[in-house]
Protein backbone atom coordinates (compact mmCIF):
# COMPACT_ATOMS: atom_id res chain seq x y z
CA UNK A 1 0.00 0.00 0.00
CA UNK A 2 2.96 2.47 0.20
CA UNK A 3 3.17 5.20 -2.32
CA UNK A 4 6.93 6.55 -1.80
CA UNK A 5 8.00 7.11 -5.25
CA UNK A 6 11.72 8.59 -5.01
CA UNK A 7 13.52 9.68 -8.06
CA UNK A 8 15.77 7.68 -9.68
CA UNK A 9 19.58 8.85 -9.65
CA UNK A 10 19.87 9.99 -13.40
CA UNK A 11 16.81 12.02 -12.26
CA UNK A 12 18.40 13.30 -9.18
CA UNK A 13 21.21 14.42 -11.27
CA UNK A 14 19.78 16.26 -13.86
CA UNK A 15 17.42 18.06 -10.94
CA UNK A 16 20.43 18.92 -9.15
CA UNK A 17 21.57 19.79 -12.52
CA UNK A 18 18.91 22.39 -12.82
CA UNK A 19 19.36 24.27 -9.26
CA UNK A 20 22.74 24.56 -10.23
CA UNK A 21 21.70 26.30 -13.39
CA UNK A 22 19.25 28.12 -11.34
CA UNK A 23 16.08 27.06 -13.30
CA UNK A 24 12.71 28.28 -10.82
CA UNK A 25 10.99 25.33 -11.69
CA UNK A 26 13.48 23.26 -10.14
CA UNK A 27 13.38 25.36 -6.33
CA UNK A 28 9.72 25.13 -6.50
CA UNK A 29 10.25 21.51 -7.12
CA UNK A 30 12.82 20.79 -4.02
CA UNK A 31 10.60 23.22 -1.78
CA UNK A 32 7.32 21.78 -2.34
CA UNK A 33 9.04 18.17 -1.95
CA UNK A 34 11.16 18.13 0.33
CA UNK A 35 10.80 21.48 2.84
CA UNK A 36 7.94 19.67 5.41
CA UNK A 37 10.09 16.53 5.97
CA UNK A 38 12.91 19.22 6.71
CA UNK A 39 10.43 21.24 9.23
CA UNK A 40 9.48 17.75 10.50
CA UNK A 41 13.35 16.91 11.79
CA UNK A 42 14.20 19.75 12.99
CA UNK A 43 11.03 20.42 15.18
CA UNK A 44 12.25 17.00 16.50
CA UNK A 45 15.36 17.88 17.38
CA UNK A 46 15.46 21.65 18.45
CA UNK A 47 11.46 22.33 18.99
CA UNK A 48 9.09 24.53 17.45
CA UNK A 49 10.80 27.98 18.79
CA UNK A 50 14.02 27.44 16.50
CA UNK A 51 12.97 25.12 13.51
CA UNK A 52 11.55 27.28 10.58
CA UNK A 53 15.10 29.72 11.51
CA UNK A 54 16.95 26.51 11.24
CA UNK A 55 15.38 24.76 8.01
CA UNK A 56 15.95 28.25 6.54
CA UNK A 57 19.79 28.51 7.12
CA UNK A 58 20.04 24.42 5.93
CA UNK A 59 18.64 25.46 3.10
CA UNK A 60 21.33 28.47 2.48
CA UNK A 61 24.21 26.15 3.46
CA UNK A 62 22.53 23.32 0.74
CA UNK A 63 22.40 25.88 -2.21
CA UNK A 64 26.07 26.50 -1.53
CA UNK A 65 26.49 23.56 -1.02
CA UNK A 66 25.00 21.85 -3.99
CA UNK A 67 28.18 21.66 -6.55
CA UNK A 68 29.94 19.80 -4.14
CA UNK A 69 26.84 16.89 -3.90
CA UNK A 70 28.12 13.59 -4.74
CA UNK A 71 25.23 11.74 -5.19
CA UNK A 72 26.14 9.11 -1.99
CA UNK A 73 23.22 9.59 -0.75
CA UNK A 74 19.93 10.83 -2.25
CA UNK A 75 19.40 14.73 -2.58
CA UNK A 76 16.66 14.00 0.38
CA UNK A 77 18.73 12.55 3.17
CA UNK A 78 21.31 14.67 2.07
CA UNK A 79 19.08 17.63 2.62
CA UNK A 80 17.57 15.81 6.23
CA UNK A 81 21.79 15.66 7.30
CA UNK A 82 21.88 19.62 6.70
CA UNK A 83 19.23 20.10 8.58
CA UNK A 84 19.80 17.93 11.54
CA UNK A 85 23.58 18.82 11.91
CA UNK A 86 21.96 22.54 12.08
CA UNK A 87 19.56 21.39 14.35
CA UNK A 88 22.13 19.89 16.66
CA UNK A 89 24.43 22.72 17.09
CA UNK A 90 21.61 25.17 17.40
CA UNK A 91 20.91 22.68 20.48
CA UNK A 92 23.70 22.68 21.58
CA UNK A 93 23.86 26.49 21.93
CA UNK A 94 20.95 26.77 23.15
CA UNK A 95 21.51 24.50 26.00
CA UNK A 96 18.43 22.80 25.36
CA UNK A 97 17.16 19.83 25.95
CA UNK A 98 14.48 17.55 24.45
CA UNK A 99 13.03 14.82 25.99
CA UNK A 100 12.07 11.83 24.01
CA UNK A 101 10.29 10.10 27.08
CA UNK A 102 6.70 11.47 26.97
CA UNK A 103 4.95 8.70 29.68
CA UNK A 104 3.60 6.88 27.10
CA UNK A 105 2.20 3.08 26.83
CA UNK A 106 0.90 0.77 24.13
CA UNK A 107 -2.06 -0.03 25.51
CA UNK A 108 -3.59 1.26 28.91
CA UNK A 109 -2.75 -1.17 31.69
CA UNK A 110 -6.20 -1.19 32.57
CA UNK A 111 -7.24 -3.06 29.15
CA UNK A 112 -4.80 -6.27 30.38
CA UNK A 113 -5.57 -8.64 33.48
CA UNK A 114 -3.25 -9.61 35.75
CA UNK A 115 -1.66 -12.41 33.22
CA UNK A 116 -1.66 -10.09 30.42
CA UNK A 117 -4.99 -11.13 28.82
CA UNK A 118 -7.14 -8.61 27.49
CA UNK A 119 -10.28 -7.83 29.06
CA UNK A 120 -11.90 -6.45 26.10
CA UNK A 121 -12.76 -7.94 22.50
CA UNK A 122 -11.37 -6.50 19.52
CA UNK A 123 -13.59 -7.15 16.75
CA UNK A 124 -12.61 -6.18 13.15
CA UNK A 125 -13.67 -3.26 11.79
CA UNK A 126 -16.12 -2.70 9.47
CA UNK A 127 -14.64 -0.41 7.10
CA UNK A 128 -11.64 -1.99 5.99
CA UNK A 129 -9.34 -0.52 2.88
CA UNK A 130 -8.09 3.20 3.93
CA UNK A 131 -9.91 3.93 0.42
CA UNK A 132 -13.05 3.13 2.23
CA UNK A 133 -12.22 4.86 5.77
CA UNK A 134 -10.84 8.12 4.00
CA UNK A 135 -13.86 8.45 2.68
CA UNK A 136 -15.33 9.67 5.37
CA UNK A 137 -13.87 13.31 5.93
CA UNK A 138 -14.80 13.28 9.63
CA UNK A 139 -12.35 10.60 9.79
CA UNK A 140 -9.59 11.97 7.47
CA UNK A 141 -9.76 15.25 10.03
CA UNK A 142 -9.39 12.81 13.55
CA UNK A 143 -6.26 10.95 11.69
CA UNK A 144 -4.86 14.47 10.34
CA UNK A 145 -5.48 15.88 13.86
CA UNK A 146 -4.13 13.46 15.65
CA UNK A 147 -0.73 13.26 14.11
CA UNK A 148 -0.04 17.32 14.25
CA UNK A 149 -0.72 16.71 18.16
CA UNK A 150 1.78 13.79 18.48
CA UNK A 151 5.10 14.39 19.69
CA UNK A 152 7.43 15.75 17.53
CA UNK A 153 9.86 13.44 17.80
CA UNK A 154 7.29 10.58 17.01
CA UNK A 155 5.66 12.32 13.80
CA UNK A 156 9.69 12.76 12.55
CA UNK A 157 9.95 8.91 12.62
CA UNK A 158 6.72 8.03 11.51
CA UNK A 159 7.20 10.45 8.54
CA UNK A 160 10.34 9.36 7.78
CA UNK A 161 9.61 5.80 7.76
CA UNK A 162 5.96 5.09 6.54
CA UNK A 163 5.98 9.05 4.38
CA UNK A 164 9.28 9.13 2.72
CA UNK A 165 10.76 5.38 2.53
CA UNK A 166 13.64 6.32 4.33
CA UNK A 167 15.63 3.27 6.30
CA UNK A 168 15.68 2.78 10.30
CA UNK A 169 19.35 3.22 10.40
CA UNK A 170 19.52 6.59 8.58
CA UNK A 171 16.43 7.70 10.75
CA UNK A 172 18.63 6.82 13.23
CA UNK A 173 21.87 8.67 12.24
CA UNK A 174 19.54 11.88 11.45
CA UNK A 175 17.75 12.16 14.76
CA UNK A 176 20.41 11.23 17.00
CA UNK A 177 18.67 8.23 18.32
CA UNK A 178 18.92 4.11 19.00
CA UNK A 179 17.35 2.07 16.92
CA UNK A 180 15.26 0.37 20.00
CA UNK A 181 14.52 4.28 20.25
CA UNK A 182 13.07 5.01 17.21
CA UNK A 183 11.09 1.49 17.53
CA UNK A 184 9.54 2.27 20.16
CA UNK A 185 8.74 5.65 18.44
CA UNK A 186 7.21 4.61 15.91
CA UNK A 187 5.13 2.11 17.54
CA UNK A 188 4.00 5.02 19.56
CA UNK A 189 2.91 7.13 16.99
CA UNK A 190 0.88 3.63 15.15
CA UNK A 191 -0.96 2.99 18.14
CA UNK A 192 -1.72 6.91 19.06
CA UNK A 193 -3.14 6.92 15.32
CA UNK A 194 -4.78 3.64 15.77
CA UNK A 195 -6.33 4.41 18.90
CA UNK A 196 -8.21 7.75 17.27
CA UNK A 197 -9.35 5.11 14.35
CA UNK A 198 -10.44 2.92 16.72
CA UNK A 199 -12.11 5.28 19.05
CA UNK A 200 -13.97 6.59 16.06
CA UNK A 201 -15.34 3.32 14.84
CA UNK A 202 -16.59 2.50 18.02
CA UNK A 203 -19.01 5.81 18.02
CA UNK B 1 4.54 -17.74 26.30
CA UNK B 2 3.05 -14.71 24.90
CA UNK B 3 -0.20 -12.44 25.85
CA UNK B 4 -2.51 -10.21 24.57
CA UNK B 5 0.01 -7.26 26.12
CA UNK B 6 2.91 -8.55 24.51
CA UNK B 7 1.85 -8.14 21.13
CA UNK B 8 0.23 -4.71 21.94
CA UNK B 9 3.95 -3.92 22.85
CA UNK B 10 6.01 -5.49 19.82
CA UNK B 11 2.96 -5.47 17.39
CA UNK B 12 5.23 -2.54 14.91
CA UNK B 13 8.45 -4.56 15.56
CA UNK B 14 6.50 -8.15 14.73
CA UNK B 15 4.99 -6.41 11.56
CA UNK B 16 8.59 -4.26 10.53
CA UNK B 17 10.36 -8.13 10.50
CA UNK B 18 12.33 -6.79 13.57
CA UNK B 19 12.25 -9.78 16.20
CA UNK B 20 14.29 -12.63 17.38
CA UNK B 21 13.10 -15.59 15.52
CA UNK B 22 12.44 -17.01 18.81
CA UNK B 23 10.00 -13.74 19.96
CA UNK B 24 8.58 -14.15 16.64
CA UNK B 25 7.50 -17.87 17.25
CA UNK B 26 6.15 -17.11 20.90
CA UNK B 27 3.57 -14.37 19.21
CA UNK B 28 2.79 -16.04 16.11
CA UNK B 29 2.09 -18.88 19.01
CA UNK B 30 -0.28 -16.51 20.38
CA UNK B 31 -2.07 -14.65 17.39
CA UNK B 32 -2.56 -18.45 16.71
CA UNK B 33 -5.34 -19.16 19.33
CA UNK B 34 -6.60 -15.32 19.86
CA UNK B 35 -8.78 -13.81 17.56
CA UNK B 36 -8.71 -10.63 19.63
CA UNK B 37 -4.94 -9.85 19.51
CA UNK B 38 -5.29 -11.28 15.67
CA UNK B 39 -7.93 -8.44 15.16
CA UNK B 40 -5.52 -5.67 16.73
CA UNK B 41 -2.58 -6.77 14.46
CA UNK B 42 -5.44 -6.33 11.04
CA UNK B 43 -6.42 -2.96 12.46
CA UNK B 44 -2.51 -1.87 12.98
CA UNK B 45 -1.84 -3.01 9.69
CA UNK B 46 -5.21 -0.94 8.06
CA UNK B 47 -4.05 2.26 10.10
CA UNK B 48 -0.54 1.82 8.93
CA UNK B 49 -2.20 1.71 5.11
CA UNK B 50 -4.09 4.16 5.90
CA UNK B 51 -1.53 6.67 7.08
CA UNK B 52 0.51 5.99 3.95
CA UNK B 53 -2.60 6.84 1.64
CA UNK B 54 -3.82 10.33 3.55
CA UNK B 55 -0.06 11.30 3.74
CA UNK B 56 -0.54 13.98 6.81
CA UNK B 57 2.43 16.58 6.44
CA UNK B 58 4.05 18.93 9.24
CA UNK B 59 1.42 22.08 9.48
CA UNK B 60 3.39 24.64 8.17
CA UNK B 61 3.05 28.30 7.28
CA UNK B 62 6.33 29.48 5.29
CA UNK B 63 5.30 30.59 1.87
CA UNK B 64 7.04 28.25 -0.33
CA UNK B 65 7.18 30.08 -3.84
CA UNK B 66 8.60 33.20 -1.84
CA UNK B 67 11.45 30.24 -0.57
CA UNK B 68 12.06 29.01 -3.66
CA UNK B 69 12.44 32.50 -4.86
CA UNK B 70 14.59 32.89 -2.23
CA UNK B 71 16.97 29.66 -3.14
CA UNK B 72 16.62 30.41 -6.55
CA UNK B 73 18.61 34.26 -6.04
CA UNK B 74 20.89 32.50 -3.94
CA UNK B 75 21.92 30.03 -6.41
CA UNK B 76 22.91 32.83 -9.05
CA UNK B 77 24.80 34.77 -7.23
CA UNK B 78 26.94 31.60 -5.88
CA UNK B 79 27.62 29.44 -9.35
Amino acid sequence: MKKIISPSRKDERLLIKRLIDGEAQAFEFVVAEYHNIMLSVARAIVGEAFADEVVQEAWMAAIKALPKFEARSSLKTWLLHIVSNGAKSRVRRENRQTSLDDGWEAEPADKFDHSGHRYDDVIPWETATPEALLANDQLQTIIDECFQQLPSVQRAVLSMYELEGIKMDEICNILDITSSNARVLLHRARTTLHHSIEKYQDK
Amino acid sequence: MAECKDIAEEASNLLDGDLSLRKQIGLYLHLFYCSCCRNYMQQLKQTISTISVLRPTEKDDTDKSALAKQLQELSKKQH
